[in-house]
């Protein structure tokens, strides 16, 4: 087989898919006031499932944050944000959108006019300060779901204030959209975002496998379903589909990196205006990313969801999130994954535009280095801003990294390879 | 005691004052010096205080020393803001352990990780997080930050072993009460009679008052009052003086050396709405009411901070009306690096003032000492353009 | 009335001579170790130069970051002001002035009568400011007074994205071992420079008529670089390193 051939086996045929399906999601959303819909701009964490079963468009700035890193066209719009005023220390998504509202740039000019912004403080506190200027730049109703952190616990009285807020959501939809929510609608959407979080789960699983058949970059590029179409059939088709090709490459001993020896868990965002580089890099070392903590959120709240009491469920299920507990039950599931994935060291992205989610990372490196005992690298980075990103220096940091990690664990025998040693039944 | 030139004069401070430089210049000793109560440090203008105090704690807030980050560095990134890994550093430095505990409350981002970092040390004997909402008018969240409150003051119980009284309760409201008209008097006879104090003064009485004994600063308060009162002209309006009056706006602006550089340029600090002043003390409780419900409201209602959500437009619309009810010539944004809430809230803030006439300056502050220089330049230029 | 301004910049010290709206004459030298020494001596220089006795001089304004070491000086103004007084002088119909000194850049918007009605200044770091392009012409090994020139001969100019001098430093190092042309890389610094001052202007913002001063004016690759990115015409004067003294000479007269 030739390099090209042997290159293109590797290749995910639903990546394809994928692209024509969000760039559909893309122009609905684009398209949406001449075909008499709402757009809602919703945050990543938001509880999106009663937008969909009111038929209102959600869209999510922070994807399309992410669509303009990868375009490699962050730099530019975050400068136009700080013309207006922004200061370059703020989060780089937030920036980037602010800048692209009054420009109209990115790689689909711009997002369509938001018709109502709902906020979800579950990830972070910009994304409140974030609406705040969008809510006043295009003059829309703003509902902010306060989902107070849970340091060490989810009190009873945090449950009862989300709770609350949950029926001020409604309202608040009903208001806008001069509709009233469809409880049986509301149902059904809440079983296909059950069956579309437990879907994607088991896509992230299947790289439990050694090797393994898809790694962390495409997991970035395949969550943007689980984020946007949330609730959807598509998402659950789709993912299903995804499942069945990645257990037909386990099958076929089809790795995503010829001749995986080393396994990696990253945490944070990812640098998305340098997954090709970063991709290359590692495989260059025959090391695999096979998991990371930031699409495994999107799985994360399974266990607090009732499929029948989908509404209540908001609740737990959006206050729980992995970004939004104490950085010791952060360790914790880290613990849990690098045991699962059998993974040999964890690639943590220091990233300048999230503080919940790069504070604490120091401490958490601490503890994974002493209850896992495997290397931990800092990669000092930005989501979507290239100006905070040295390639020299990054280069030096992962191939003295990799050094350590080879000297620290023998390649993996052929024998564990044909036997898929290593890959665990059953939940974490 | 004259009516004098505010500019190119550095004297020493009206010895009425002197208790609150002492406090402010060195907190760790004024803390060290209360020995007859267990300290418990805050962070934020948010802390509820009243409840620690009516628990039987002295509450102090916490103040960067600005030392040299050695320690702090390997818990927090460079891209933190100074309040935060100064405080953090004070910490592992063994420079707070006067402590007996801490109350953290929940306003941004980088705090709220630091609370992490900081209960994991588990330095002290004592820590509480009060999670209060981000929203701040909506009923819901009232009827939540309520039962935060309940749950502080069920941990402060919890320690001390005993409850804590609805007299004890009304006490603390009383005091914190008389020393927040006091101080908001004293920042009135300022804006009338900006010779009447110097304008780091403002930033010692508030600090000052953060930090010692409040029975203490309560007195003291009183003390400089009458002093003041005495002092200045008895006359119905202020006489028209040569500098030019500033309002302050933003977070934690711990920099004595600020507020000289302000004075040397001729200009007077008449007003603010920052964490070290104005939004310190904004906002009596009421005494009439069940002192739970009181303090809540006070807390919801008084002087927002940018990390929590009010509305849209409030927060322009006060600074605005401030800097006219001041008579302000400028407003002068001191911002902290890193501070995100604030950064956010700065375009539009400036837009409202420069539609309102009012000229403004913004200045990004960090802890670095030979950032004096370049400050210098902004105010001098700034003073020169007003 | 003869009035004196005296500029004292972290690299060079200016003098100037104004005599009744009337330049009379400027001077230039390093400053060196101490700026004291440097007021007095760029001021007594001029006065040479020109003929003019120091008794005839009757008022001096001191600017620059050394303003306050100049003893003899009446008054002590900041540079933002004097280069905004200095621009108008030279060029009354100037609305905006872009400075790049050494250690700073500014951008600063004057109304009608040239008086400034806002100011952004870069001072915390040196990425846009005349020292991030020594420490490029360093890095390239070409002398620093050349490089401009040699960066208005590139065909495909690389892209420096780096906001941080020393990451700038090793992309540079490292295209330098890709064996990317000098007039390329050059190029590429010029833009990357001119992006971050061109980002200040756009803070404010500033409109045409624009005038360029400091010492980096001078270099043709810079001027060339930020007419490229802000779109609009920008002119250097004649002297554009005085054009501070000359302003603070102009505003002496009003003191």
């Amino acid at each position: 087989m030739t390099r090209t051939d042997e290159k293109e086996n590797r290749k995910i045929a639903a990546a394809k898919k994928m692209r024509d399906i969000m760039t559909t999601y893309y122009l609905d959303a684009l398209s949406a006031s001449q075909n008499h819909r709402q757009v809602a701009w919703i945050t990543s964490g938001g509880p999106v499932e009663p937008l969909v079963a009111m038929d209102i468009i959600p869209v999510y700035p922070e994807n399309h944050g992410a669509m303009i890193g990868s375009a490699k066209m962050g730099e530019d719009l975050c400068t136009k944000a700080e013309e207006m005023g922004y200061s370059a220390d703020l989060c780089a998504y937030a920036r980037a959108d602010i800048g692209c509202a009054v420009a109209k740039g990115g790689p689909i000019g711009g997002l369509p006019k938001p018709d109502m912004l709902i906020c979800c403080n579950n990830i972070c506190g910009t994304v409140l300060k974030w609406y705040e200027v969008q809510a006043r730049y295009y003059d829309v109703p703003l509902f902010i779901f306060d989902t107070p952190v849970c340091h060490t616990d989810f009190f009873p009285e945090t449950a009862a204030y989300v709770k609350a807020q949950i029926t001020e959501y409604i309202t608040f939809l009903e208001t806008v959209t001069r509709q009233k929510l469809d409880m049986d609608r509301m149902n059904q959407v809440g079983h296909l975002s059950f069956e579309g979080q437990k879907l994607w789960q088991q896509v992230l699983r299947t790289t439990a496998h050694k090797p393994s058949p898809m790694s962390a970059f495409d997991a970035f590029f395949f969550l943007a379903l689980i984020v946007t179409l949330r609730g959807t059939t598509t998402a659950v088709d789709f993912y299903k589909e995804l499942i069945a090709e990645m257990e037909d490459r386990i099958a076929n001993g089809i790795s995503v990196v010829a001749d995986e020896q080393y396994r990696l868990l990253w945490d944070n965002l990812p640098v998305w205006h340098r997954l090709k580089w970063l991709s290359k890099k590692f495989s260059d070392h025959k090391a695999c990313l096979v998991a990371d903590t930031y699409t495994s959120a999107w799985c994360g709240a399974i266990q607090y969801i009732d499929p029948d009491n989908f509404l209540d469920s908001i609740a737990q299920a959006y206050t729980r999130i992995y970004l939004n507990i104490g950085i010791d039950q952060m360790a914790d599931q880290i613990l849990d994954m690098i045991a699962f994935y059998d993974v040999n060291g964890l690639v943590m992205h220091s990233n300048r535009s999230c503080k919940p989610y790069s504070f604490g990372q120091m401490d958490i490196m601490h503890i994974v280095q002493k209850k896992a005992g495997i290397p931990v690298l800092m990669l000092e980075a930005d989501m979507v801003d290239p100006r905070s990103f040295s390639e020299s220096q990054m280069d030096t940091r992962i191939d003295a990294f990799m050094e350590i990690i080879q000297h620290k664990n023998r390649p993996h025998t052929s024998a564990d390879m044909q036997t898929g040693t290593g890959q665990k039944a059953g939940g974490r | 005691m004259t009516a004098r030139n505010l500019k190119n004069e550095r004297t020493a401070p009206m010895k009425e004052v002197t208790p609150f430089y002492r406090a402010m210049d060195d907190p760790a000793a004024s803390g060290r010096n209360i020995t007859h109560k267990k300290i418990l440090g805050t962070l934020c203008s948010y802390a509820p205080e009243e409840l620690i105090y009516a628990a039987g704690y002295h509450p102090m807030r916490l103040f960067s020393s600005k030392a040299d980050n050695h320690l702090a560095q390997n818990h927090l990134q460079t891209y933190c803001c100074s309040v935060v890994r100064g405080i953090l550093e004070d910490s592992l430095a063994g420079r707070l352990d006067f402590l007996h505990g801490t109350v953290f409350v929940h306003t941004c981002d980088s705090m709220q990780r630091l609370s992490d970092i900081w209960r994991l040390k588990g330095r002290y004997p004592f820590f509480t997080d009060v999670i209060l909402p981000a929203k701040m008018h909506a009923p819901s969240a009232q009827t939540y930050m309520a039962a935060v409150l309940e749950r502080c003051k069920t941990d402060l119980e919890t320690d001390t072993g005993r409850p804590v009284t609805t007299q004890a309760l009304a006490d603390a409201i009383r005091i914190y009460n008389r020393i927040r008209k006091n101080l908001a008097r004293i920042y009135a006879l300022k804006s009338r009679y900006p010779a009447a104090l110097q304008n780091k003064d403002l930033l010692a009485l508030v600090k000052g008052s953060m930090v010692m004994d409040r029975q203490a600063a309560a007195d003291h308060l009183d003390k400089v009052i009458l002093r003041l009162a005495s002092a200045v002209p008895d006359t119905k309006d202020a006489p028209k003086a040569p500098f030019k009056r500033l309002l302050l706006s933003g977070s934690v602006c711990d920099m004595p050396g600020l507020y000289d550089l302000f004075q040397e340029t001729g200009a007077a600090v008449v007003g603010d709405d920052l964490c070290t002043g104005r939004r310190w003390f904004d906002g009596l409780i009421p005494e009439d009411m069940e002192p739970m419900a009181a303090i809540t409201r006070r807390y919801a209602q008084r002087l927002v901070c940018p990390a929590k959500h009010q509305d849209l437009h409030t927060r322009a619309q006060h600074l605005i009306d401030q800097a006219r009810q001041v008579a302000a010539d400028g407003v002068v944004f001191v911002l902290l690096k890193f501070c995100d809430p604030h950064a956010f809230d700065y375009p539009h803030l400036k837009t409202c003032l420069d539609d309102a006439g009012i000229k403004s300056l913004v200045l990004e502050l960090d802890d670095s000492q030979d950032s004096q220089g370049q400050l210098a330049t902004r105010i001098e230029t700034f003073i020169h353009m007003i | 009335m003869i009035c004196a301004g005296i500029d004292i910049g972290s690299i060079t010290a200016k003098a100037a001579l104004v005599d009744d709206e009337k330049l009379v004459g400027t001077h230039i030298m390093f400053t060196g170790y101490n700026p004291a020494a440097a007021g007095r001596q760029v001021f007594d220089e001029l006065l040479k130069q020109t003929g003019i006795s120091a008794s005839a001089v009757k008022r001096v304004v001191a600017t620059g970051y050394g303003r306050a070491s100049v003893d003899f000086a009446h008054k002590t103004v900041t540079e933002i002001i004097c280069h905004g007084a200095g621009a108008h002088f030279l060029a009354p119909d100037v609305r905006g002035v872009i400075d790049v000194g050494g250690q700073d850049s500014k951008a600063i918007l004057l109304d009608a009568n040239g008086q400034v009605e806002n100011f952004a200044m870069n001072d915390k770091c040196a990425a846009g400011t005349g020292r991030f392009l020594e420490v490029m012409a360093q890095a390239l090994q070409i002398p620093l007074n050349q490089m401009g020139e040699i960066s208005l001969g590139a065909k495909t100019p690389v892209k420096i994205s780096s906001i941080c001098t020393v990451f700038a430093e090793s992309e540079v190092i490292s295209m330098i071992a890709r064996q990317k042309n000098r007039q390329d890389i050059a190029a590429g610094i010029h833009i990357s420079t001119a992006a971050r001052v061109a980002s200040l202007a756009g803070k404010i913002p500033l409109c045409p008529p624009v005038v360029m001063t400091g010492g980096v004016a001078k270099n043709k690759g810079m001027v060339k670089a930020l007419k490229d990115r802000l779109g609009y015409p920008v002119t250097v004067g004649a002297m554009p390193q005085e054009n501070g003294a000359v302003g603070a000479a102009v505003l002496a007269a009003g003191t």
